[in-house]
């Protein structure tokens, strides 16, 4: 219930003016539906008393005709107004809490980032967020505007017709309403977390049957998978169906709550009209009046049937939104080279230190190979170095600034770091190189291209509208390796960190492609993280990681 | 999943849109049939109100008991007719959405590459959420459909029963509301297949966009990646609004149709009670009750066509579901031989012979005769088929000419399981499934995976994760280093005790004293008898091999 109060004050405040339009417009047509429903059951039995009174001829027709057109075209009126500012102003609220989302995704703890499985991550984006649509149309919005249309009903029947009848009515619907609200919204939200484990589940059995078949088929295991994503499925659809059960009952309930309400109201007209308290035209008000505030009650029919969708997405959602977007720092300028004091690092998460004490200076134009075997810590430090891994001790300095203390945006003005693991997306390979180089020079494109042994390649191919496949699919892994080096070039740093660069590439296509990365950068510090002899060859001195 | 083989070129019917629903009929007939019998009570209820109201103008005894006690006895009936027609209607949706996800799920897992439009995120997308929008359509539509056809012709014959001037008015406003419909449904279909279609274009890019985080921050592209996402969620929001407006414009000008039919009928009662008007009963004005009745009933005559409205945009949703599933259907892509399923091993010596391979795309590959028990190389540059040879040696494409022996047999898609179960696997970009890292070395089998990890000198590695053998990694390994990675991988190609072994650049990340580690690890399994096969630029691992064929020197 929090999250879902938190989620609808973060769509408010998105959206207030059209909202609060929109509430008062929902007000709006409410009243004159149940205005409509009354007046005209009033004015026909009005008309009938008149009539078998004799005295039709002095009835005026005229004035509540025309209330009855005026009341049919408001109402038409402003419910399409109301819909459309209500669902327009939603939607753009919700569109900035998924651009919220994705920011915050896209500033997580690098350890968390490595582990953010894309599937699971999207739900929360797609699914959760779209969940969240109900919280102002068919949660607060009707809410509000359907108990202000029932004072506003229970004033003018109190005045118009009776206490008893007005009190029955607004009694009925709100106690009413309460009650079944309570009950369906009380047992869906942990049949709806399970619902959305087993989605999850089959959602991310499936993206990884689709990602991993080659591997699954020869491991004997993708029918296998295949079954699982079938148990998902199955599990998804029983609780589905149980969820589904209580919005019927809900909504059974609410449909017979009208008829109570209605019936109710009959009951104590008829009875108040036998004892001459009032005409008749009045019980048939208090009657139809009674049938045109079904429909305040209406949309919590929805709202009943969504809730446990609605609060799950919402506690999700919020406790994403919870953490707080780091601060934009003031840029911080500063040149010269690398320095590495006597720095400490550990494994991620935990105190095992990885190497204590390491000391290391690299000038502008140096190239130094970083050495060490497996599990050395060699990607460790270059992380560190780009920020994203804790230092335990000592310091990493540019120039004079320590890393820790850059902000985000002059950090990586100063440092590119290719990771072993560069990941392309699916597109062309203008559109992956324009991700870094927004201004998108076709010249520039071709010379960083050539740079990296490429040109050739894709001359052969469509150039630059070449596509990249899912995850680079359609290149060889060197051509992918290639393509996420020259992105790293077009960024153009003063430190440059390399994590096996030349990884699946042949001899000579790797040392020409080190030689062009010298050649596009003449002037920075580069730092490589070794395992092949044309690397370590390469660099101007080897730093061996003990 | 049947366990039929599809294996061989797809032979299967492609179904017309409307066969995926098939399997919901027989529910939605009856959820049909329910639905106009709780519309038909209605007239019922309306009968005893007018009977009560008119009765205390005119004077009748009425016993307020015995009328609001009927009323609420029928109205009772009327939400359980209602709950039990839903029912079906429920019970239909989650039968189509089934049968489709099991198709969308069998038919994926059958193919050997992706198609155009079935990434990840796409399909993930239609075989979730987007086969979700079938179930309002199926729910909504069918009962809607239903009561069209029966309840606003029981009112007309109710109304010309009382007054013939009302039944006019029914037949004249009456048709006008399917002739707007189907004009706002197609509108509303072409509004429907463009958002549809802007959901699974932003699904993908946002799925590749979460796999590519951390190099989205290396590059400091955060914010080209934020404006983009903008872009398209902005023309998605748009495209949602188009489809909402058609939808909101239809369902008011349909009200404004109720409305003014109510109101005309209202007026005309109004004024013939007035006696003002002396024509349009049988037999002079209309009564009070008969005025009540008629006035009760309007609403209720334009009520199912407005429903019907309501159900059009789910219908236009659905349709346009439908014919992506149709689309999707239509795809053909290279088929796996074989089914990749469990299975026992083929007998025969562990050899591989490759006569005049040709693949798809062109790519020939090389002419050759591996042994069992020989090590073997292939090298060649980047691009010239070292990967689409071990691919095919593990029948996960389709030859498109030339012949493939496995130990002796032709491999196709019977002995394609059975050779299978004999290989370890080592690919070059391993992907790692959303399970604990257990899981993923032994793939649920309950085998100790220790051994394997020693033997792929990895096991220090994982006692030193967060959580060891139940850590759970990302998609592409996140939490190891490459090595580590690369490590696991022939972990889980050793576990299966294969007696061939294809690894795919298998000491591409590796320094050279854990490349070495690796080297031995798989010369170990060779020295055991092990086949083994690498496609590697590495010319220390190259060297130590039996044998190196150069690829890309085919005919």
């Amino acid at each position: 219930m929090t999250a879902l109060w938190t989620i609808f004050k973060l769509i408010l405040r998105a959206q207030p003016a059209a909202l609060w339009r929109g509430a008062v417009l929902g007000f709006v047509v409410l009243v004159m539906g149940a205005a409509l429903l009354g007046l005209s059951g009033w004015f026909i039995t009005a008309a009938a008393a008149a009539g078998l009174a004799g005295v039709g001829a002095v009835f005026d027709v005229f004035r509540p005709s025309a209330m009855v057109r005026f009341l049919a075209l408001g109402r038409a009126a402003a419910r399409y107004g109301e819909r459309i500012l209500t669902h327009d102003a939603t939607l753009r609220a919700l569109e900035v809490l998924r651009m919220r989302l994705l920011a915050g995704l896209m500033v997580a703890p690098y350890p968390r980032m490595v582990r953010i499985r894309g599937a699971q991550a999207l739900n929360r984006l797609t699914a959760d967020v779209d969940a969240l649509d109900g919280v102002s149309l068919r949660l607060v919005l009707p809410v509000i505007a359907g108990l202000v249309t029932q004072i506003l009903a229970f004033v003018m029947l109190w005045w118009l017709v009776s206490l008893p009848i007005a009190l029955w009515i607004f009694a009925g619907y709100v106690m009413g309403a309460l009650v079944i609200g309570w009950k369906a919204t009380h047992k869906t939200a942990r049949l709806s977390r399970r619902a959305e484990a087993a989605g999850q589940a089959f959602r991310a059995r499936l993206i990884d049957m689709i990602h991993a078949r080659r591997d699954l088929a020869v491991h004997g295991h993708l029918t296998v998978q295949a079954d699982d994503v079938d148990d998902a499925d199955t599990r998804r659809l029983a609780l589905q169906l149980q969820q589904e059960q209580f919005g019927r009952v809900s909504g059974a309930a609410f449909s017979i709550l009208g008829t109570v309400v209605a019936g109710g109201t009959l009951w104590i007209g008829i009875a108040m009209v036998q004892a001459g308290a009032i005409a008749p035209a009045f019980a048939a008000l208090g009657f139809f009046a009674a049938l045109a505030l079904a429909e305040t009650v209406a949309p919590l029919r929805r709202a009943a049937s969504d809730y446990g969708r609605m609060a799950e997405a919402a506690r999700r959602v919020a406790r994403d939104v919870a953490t707080p977007l780091p601060e934009t720092g003031v840029a911080k300028e500063t040149t010269g080279a690398l320095q590495i004091n006597a720095v400490s690092l550990t494994r991620p998460q935990s105190d095992a230190l990885i190497f204590n004490d390491l000391s290391l200076n690299i000038q502008m134009g140096e190239t130094v190979a970083l050495t060490g075997k497996s599990g050395a810590g060699k990607s460790t430090l270059l992380l560190a170095i780009a920020g994203l891994h804790p230092v335990a001790q000592g310091q990493i300095k540019i120039g004079d600034l320590r890393v820790t203390d850059m902000d985000e945006a002059s950090l990586r003005n100063h440092v590119t770091l290719l990771p072993q693991r560069s990941v392309l997306m699916r597109g062309t390979v203008r559109e992956a190189l324009c991700l870094v180089a927004p201004d998108c020079d076709d010249a520039a494109l071709w010379r960083v291209l050539e740079t990296v042994q490429l040109r050739v390649l894709l001359d052969q191919r469509e150039g630059l509208d070449t596509m990249v496949g899912t995850q680079g699919d359609a290149l060889s892994g060197g051509e992918a390796r290639r393509l996420t080096l020259a992105r790293a070039l077009l960024r153009r740093p003063d430190l440059l960190l390399l994590d096996e660069p030349t990884e699946g590439l042949d001899e000579k296509t790797g040392r020409a492609v080190l030689q062009g990365i010298r050649g596009t950068l003449p002037n920075a510090a580069i730092l490589i993280a070794a395992h092949r002899d044309i690397e370590t060859q390469f660099a101007d001195r080897t730093f061996a990681l003990q | 999943m049947p366990a039929q083989d599809l294996s061989e070129p797809q032979t299967t019917a492609k179904k017309p849109a409307k066969g995926w629903l098939a399997p919901g009929h027989q529910n939605q007939r009856k959820a049909a049939r329910l639905a106009v019998i709780a519309s038909l009570i209605w007239p019922f209820q309306a009968w005893l109100v007018a009977f009560a109201l008119g009765g205390l103008l005119t004077g009748e005894t009425v016993s307020a008991a015995f009328v609001a006690v009927g009323f609420i006895a029928l109205g009772l009936l009327r939400a359980v007719l209602g709950y039990m027609s839903e029912k079906h209607g429920e019970k239909a949706a989650i039968k189509v959405i089934r049968a489709a996800r099991a198709q969308i799920v069998g038919r994926e897992a059958k193919r050997a590459e992706a198609c155009d439009f079935c990434g990840a995120g796409s399909i993930a997308a239609l075989a979730g959420e987007k086969l979700d929008l079938l179930a309002p359509f199926i729910i909504r539509y069918a009962p809607a459909r239903a009561r069209v056809m029966v309840v606003p012709l029981v009112i007309l014959a109710l109304a010309v029963w009382q007054s013939w001037a009302v039944a006019v008015i029914f037949v004249i406003s009456g048709p006008l509301i399917p002739v707007f419909m189907a004009l706002v449904g197609m509108a509303a279909k072409e509004a429907s297949r463009d958002q549809m279609a802007e959901v699974g274009t932003l699904n993908d890019l946002l799925v590749e966009r979460l796999s590519a985080l951390v190099d989205i921050r290396l590059l400091g592209a955060q914010d080209a990646v934020l404006s983009g996402f903008e872009t398209q969620a902005q023309g998605l929001r748009q495209r949602t609004m188009a489809v909402l407006r058609v939808a909101f414009l239809s369902s008011t000008v349909l009200e404004l149709f109720a409305a003014i039919g109510v109101a005309m009928i209202a007026v005309y009662v109004g004024f013939s009670l007035l006696g003002a008007l002396e024509f349009g009963a049988w037999g002079g004005a209309v009564t009070p009750q008969a005025g009540i009745f008629l006035l009760l009933l309007a609403p209720e005559f334009y009520q199912p066509l407005r429903d019907l409205a309501a159900a059009w945009h789910d219908k236009a949703a659905a349709d346009a579901v439908l014919e992506e599933l149709s689309a999707w259907d239509r795809t053909d892509t290279q088929s796996l031989m074989g089914l990749g399923g469990p299975s026992a091993r083929l007998d025969g010596p562990a050899s591989v012979e490759l006569h005049g391979v040709a693949l798809h795309g062109g790519i020939t590959l090389n002419d050759f005769d591996i042994r069992a028990g020989e090590t073997v190389a292939l090298m060649g540059a980047s691009g010239t088929g070292k990967t689409s040879t071990l691919r095919a040696i593990a029948g996960l494409v389709q030859p498109v000419s030339g012949k493939i022996m496995v130990a002796g047999h032709p491999l196709n898609s019977e002995t394609a399981d059975p050779w299978r179960a004999r290989i370890g696997w080592m690919p070059q970009a391993p992907h790692f499934l959303s399970a604990s890292l257990r899981y993923n070395l032994t793939l649920g089998d309950g085998g100790d995976p220790t051994d394997a990890l020693k033997q792929a000198a990895v096991m220090d590695v994982v006692t030193g994760l967060p959580h060891g053998l139940h850590t759970r990694l990302g998609e592409t390994g996140g939490g190891l280093s490459g090595g580590e990675a690369r490590r696991v991988t022939l972990a889980r190609a050793i576990y299966s005790k294969p007696d061939i072994i294809l690894a795919d650049e298998p000491t591409a990340d590796l320094d050279a004293q854990t490349a070495a580690a690796v080297t031995e690890g798989l010369l170990a399994q060779a020295a055991k008898g092990v086949t083994l096969i690498v496609a590697t630029h590495d010319a220390a691992l190259a060297a130590k091999m039996d044998r190196i064929i150069t690829i890309g020197g085919a005919q």
